[in-house]
């Protein structure tokens, strides 16, 4: 087949819809489908650029490139689905959040004002026309697919996918508590800094970069983490598969997180992994001691979580083992073959 | 945002007040909505949008479609048929060119005839003869910014007569059923039937229907619940078809809980109309939250309801003979009643559900206050994008642009 894969790309940007987006292009190549990543930036600020944005996908003509039939387009996220194609499937990572349940809260972009409500409400319209015309319609989590139900009234079908390829390996359950993620508000690291502050056993490596690094970092050096607390940046591949070789657990809570890579990326090197009753798409895979622990989203019960796992570590083996068979379930060949079915 | 909300309220006895009783909360978890006190003549203050509940009673809202003439608002159109209101807003006001105009303009020097004869009173009023051929909306549609509508049928009428503005459909939400006993008035199947007991709810060919239902199935009972219309010979019909005695329970107007009673005690709930007035019927409503199969009549927002629901009547030679059809198979089937129930539950919960319907409202709100505005920044900014690279108006490439433009509908 010959397929094109559509992303949206917010330039300089690099997170997991980029690695997803990315592996499915190869993946779909190494299955002998003639595969490219159609991209366009996206700036969804200041006012309607989101609309105007959006309407550059429904522009496009993505039936045929250089004289050839493209059979299927694969739209991923906000506005990639507003392209137009007999064929096109949907495989979505999220909507555009700021429109839906992050509206109203300080993760919001919305004001109050009747130009910004009614620019919510087309965001929503665009959502309900673009993904209705889909031929089909799959998610990346059930939490995705639960949210895509409840604001538009349409069904997707649940399809999730593998983590970035890694060289994952389980080396030891050393001391430090591992956080793998974009350093933004809602990814909540604030809360594990804090339950280190709590326990002076807790020692935490807060992998990865972001705009809220400089707040967390001095919230670190406020609390007299130094030593306990340390700031690895954007790390390599190889450095991130070592960091999950060699620590105790995985902290991983995010505010409702659309799906999460992180926990996936945690089990394939046998780590438990810590998250919280909010979490949203984590606790698809992660279950109370099963695959990890989850607690609810306070600082003291993250502490004697972590606390646990620490005097605790056959159990935490043991959940990480658990956690392992669940990712391995989860393959490109099994997603390819429903998302071409 | 700021809602100025123009409806009767209750402890005011309509249909329309019960309504925003029911959706105002979860309207107000949404909006800022302020209810406007009753006879005002504008809007409150500092207020972002209007929005003006109208139906077809004057006594109820000639007030409201007042405020709306002074400032268009969005409306939400009840009834499609309005002739009843705007008689109560010109001729009872003694404004006889008002009502002569208004007919003129919808339906030329023939409607301005026809009101004349009503005027003259050599013609029966035609807002109770031929108010569906006359329907007269356009008196508020003209001052609609935007339409809230309840089914299809309304927003496919207002189309047909000109409107072209934003159209919502938004259902009608449901009452959660209150926690009371049913109350059963036979041990038999009994087949309810609440509201006004006149021609147009079709109850002469459901009292031939069920009288037919009875000759093989004695044990069904007709439980008809509401008051006669004046002039409508109900006494006389049920002598005529055997059903004075046994086999029909009569109960007038009743409260609400008794109703509630009353509906979650029958196994059928026959709710038929014709002519409709583009109305959706809370009894309905409340029987697809009772889980009650359904019998409708074909035509309308009723016409809409799934068949999973509701076994739709034409209004036709064949309609006594259908409807005693579909009777005999709800009443001699429990096992298609059981399924009909499970499925109206699942349609109000799904589709009726209160929560649901504030937010389409809400929706319909906000992109009525600022979708122009929103809308014009849009059309700017992509004209502007489309001139930079030298395309200009009326060629091939500008019209593609459009066509796209509306097919998101934006701009």
């Amino acid at each position: 087949m010959r397929i094109a894969v559509c992303r949206p790309q917010v330039p300089f940007a690099h997170g997991g819809a980029e690695i997803f987006t990315d592996t499915l292009v190869d993946e779909l190549r190494a299955r002998g489908h003639e595969t490219d990543l159609v991209s366009m930036p996206f700036k969804w600020y200041p006012g309607t650029r989101v609309l105007t944005q959006a309407f550059l996908w429904r522009m496009l003509d993505l039936d045929e490139a250089d004289g050839r039939r493209i059979d299927v387009v694969v739209a991923t996220k906000f506005p990639s689905y507003l392209v137009r194609h007999g064929d096109k499937r949907v495989w979505l990572v999220h909507q555009f959040r700021q429109a839906y349940e992050l509206d109203g809260t300080e993760l919001g972009q919305f004001s109050d004002s009747p130009e910004d409500r009614a620019l919510r409400r087309k965001v929503q319209e665009l959502d309900r026309m673009a993904l209705g015309e889909a031929s089909h319609l799959f998610a990346i989590s059930q939490n995705v697919a639960s949210r895509l139900e409840s604001s538009t009234g349409l069904t997707a079908e649940v399809l999730p996918h593998p983590p970035q390829q890694l060289d994952y390996r389980c080396q030891a359950y050393e001391d430090f508590v591992l956080s793998v993620n974009r350093l933004d508000r809602a990814k909540r690291i604030d809360l594990l800094i804090e339950a280190a502050a709590r326990d002076s056993g807790l020692e935490i490596v807060i992998a990865g970069d972001g705009p809220d690094r400089e707040r967390l970092e001095r919230l670190a050096r406020e609390r007299g983490l130094d030593g306990r607390a340390r700031f690895a940046g954007r790390v390599s591949e190889t450095e991130l598969a070592d960091l999950y070789a060699r620590c105790l657990a995985v902290y991983y809570a995010p505010i409702d997180e659309d799906y999460g890579m992180v926990p996936l990326e945690a089990f394939l090197a046998e780590k438990p992994v810590l998250t919280t009753t909010d979490a949203g798409g984590p606790l698809e895979i992660v279950s109370d001691h099963t695959t990890g622990l989850v607690v609810t989203p306070d600082a003291g019960e993250i502490a004697q979580a972590l606390g646990w796992l620490r005097e605790h570590r056959d159990e935490a083996a043991s959940f990480g083992r658990a956690g392992n068979a669940v990712a391995r379930e989860i393959t490109w060949d099994r997603a390819i073959e429903r998302l071409l079915a | 945002m700021r809602v100025a909300y123009f409806s009767p309220m209750p402890p005011e006895q309509t249909g329309i007040a019960d309504y925003s009783a029911l959706l105002l909360p979860e309207l107000r978890k949404r909006l800022d909505v302020h209810v406007v006190r009753r006879g005002a003549k504008k809007r409150p203050r500092g207020m972002d949008v209007a929005l003006y509940h109208v139906g077809n009673n004057p006594g109820a809202h000639a007030w409201i479609v007042d405020a709306l003439r002074r400032e268009p608002g969005v409306v939400v159109l009840h009834d499609f048929v309005l002739h009843h209101l705007v008689a109560g807003m010109t001729l009872a006001r003694r404004d006889r060119d008002g009502y002569l105009d208004i007919l003129e303009r919808e339906h030329g020097v023939v409607g301005r005839l026809l009101a004349h004869g009503v005027i003259e009173k050599r013609i029966p009023s035609l807002w109770e003869s031929r108010a569906a051929d006359f329907p007269l909306a356009t008196f508020v549609l003209e001052h609609a910014t935007a339409l809230v509508v309840h089914s299809r049928y309304v927003r496919d009428q207002a189309r047909a007569a000109g409107f072209e503005g934003q159209i919502t459909v938004v259902p009608h939400p449901a009452w959660p059923p209150p926690r009371a006993e049913p109350d059963r008035v036979s041990d038999g199947v009994v087949i309810g039937c609440f509201g006004v007991v006149n021609a147009s709810k079709r109850i002469p060919a459901l009292l031939r229907a069920t009288a037919a239902v009875r000759r093989e199935h004695p044990e069904v009972t007709l439980l008809l619940v509401g008051p006669t219309s004046p002039g409508f010979d109900l006494e006389r019909r049920l002598q005529r078809l055997g059903l004075s005695g046994a086999g029909l329970v009569r109960e007038g107007w009743v409260d609400e809980l008794r109703l509630w009673r009353l509906m979650a005690g029958s196994d059928i709930l026959v709710n038929l109309r014709h002519p409709t007035m583009g109305e959706t019927s809370g009894s309905v409503i409340r029987g697809l939250s009772l889980g009650k199969p359904l019998v409708v009549s074909d035509v309308g927002w009723f016409a809409e309801l799934s068949g999973d629901v509701a076994l739709k009547i034409a209004p036709d030679d064949l309609e006594v003979d259908t409807l005693t059809a579909a009777l005999e198979l709800l009443a001699t089937r429990r096992d298609v009643r059981d399924a009909m129930g499970i499925a109206a539950r699942e349609v109000a919960r799904r589709d009726h559900d209160v929560g649901r319907v504030a937010e389409l409202y809400a929706s319909a709100l906000e992109r009525a206050a600022g979708g122009d505005s929103v809308d014009d920044t849009v059309l700017r900014d992509v004209s502007g994008a489309a001139a930079g690279v030298g395309i200009s108006a009326n060629t091939a490439e500008a019209r593609e642009i459009a066509r796209r433009l509306a097919e998101v509908e934006l701009g």
